[in-house]
């Protein structure tokens, strides 16, 4: 699944800078993309995880502007703290959806991931929090 | 009346984009500085980087977004453009974050 994921990666970077769908375009992005070098072990993914994770990036999008217009609203009454995050998947998680949810968190204005630790168990997560807000 | 405003619809949808694509790129660049402003001040590091990834991130893609109505002819470069910015700025954020930590032993 990994390595699928990044083959479709390649296509569509491909795909996007040539703006050609013709056959034989299209035939030589994907001879490139399968000639370019792939990991050589990666750690199994399922269809599910990945696209849960991608979802929640997706999600992500929305909820980080309403963050944004909150914090420049808002501007003063913040502190900030740092907190661990469990990870989804304990242990070993593949790339992919190490990449997925850091760039979920990181991508809303409130929280940036610092760090994977505990042997990838749980996320380091610098976050934002409003005074009055409550905990 | 309605037959005209029919007739009309492409130029509508036209004078439509072009009034949403400005209030994009209005909005992206009240972000840009909006979120580049906590940098001149005080506050910790972390704290301008959350800011700044309101201007960064978030600013340029409205701003890609209002390019993209505006230019539509463009659209597979200005998404391409979209794609790697967002991803780009968000992890570079990361980065900068996760590098201003001392290393912790296990």
């Amino acid at each position: 699944m990994s390595r699928l994921i990044v083959i479709a990666l390649r296509m569509l970077i491909w795909l996007l800078l040539s703006a050609d769908p013709e056959l034989l375009n299209v035939a030589i992005g994907l001879a490139v993309s399968l000639a370019l070098p792939l990991p050589r072990r990666v750690r199994a993914l399922s269809p599910g995880q990945f696209w849960r994770a991608l979802g929640d990036s997706v999600t992500a999008l929305p909820q980080a502007y309403s963050q944004a217009a909150r914090l420049l609203l808002h501007r003063r009454l913040e502190e900030s703290v740092v907190h661990d995050e469990p990870a989804r998947v304990g242990g070993r998680a593949s790339s992919v959806l190490v990449f997925l949810d850091v760039f979920r968190i990181t991508l809303t204005p409130f929280t940036i991931a610092l760090g994977l630790e505990g042997g990838g168990r749980r996320y380091r997560v610098h976050e934002l929090v409003f005074e009055e807000k409550e905990r | 009346m309605s037959g005209e405003l029919l007739a009309d619809a492409p130029g509508v949808l036209a004078a439509l984009a072009q009034g949403a694509s400005a209030v994009l790129l209005g909005l992206g660049l009240l972000f840009w500085f909006a979120g580049s402003w906590p940098l001149l001040g005080r506050a910790s590091y972390l704290t301008k980087l959350h800011y700044l990834g309101i201007s960064d991130t978030l600013g340029s893609a409205l701003m890609l977004l209002g390019l993209l109505l505006r230019f539509q002819r463009e659209w597979p470069l200005l998404v391409l453009a979209l794609l790697s910015l967002v991803v780009w700025n968000t992890i570079f954020g990361y980065v900068l974050a996760a590098c201003s930590q001392p290393r912790r032993r296990p």
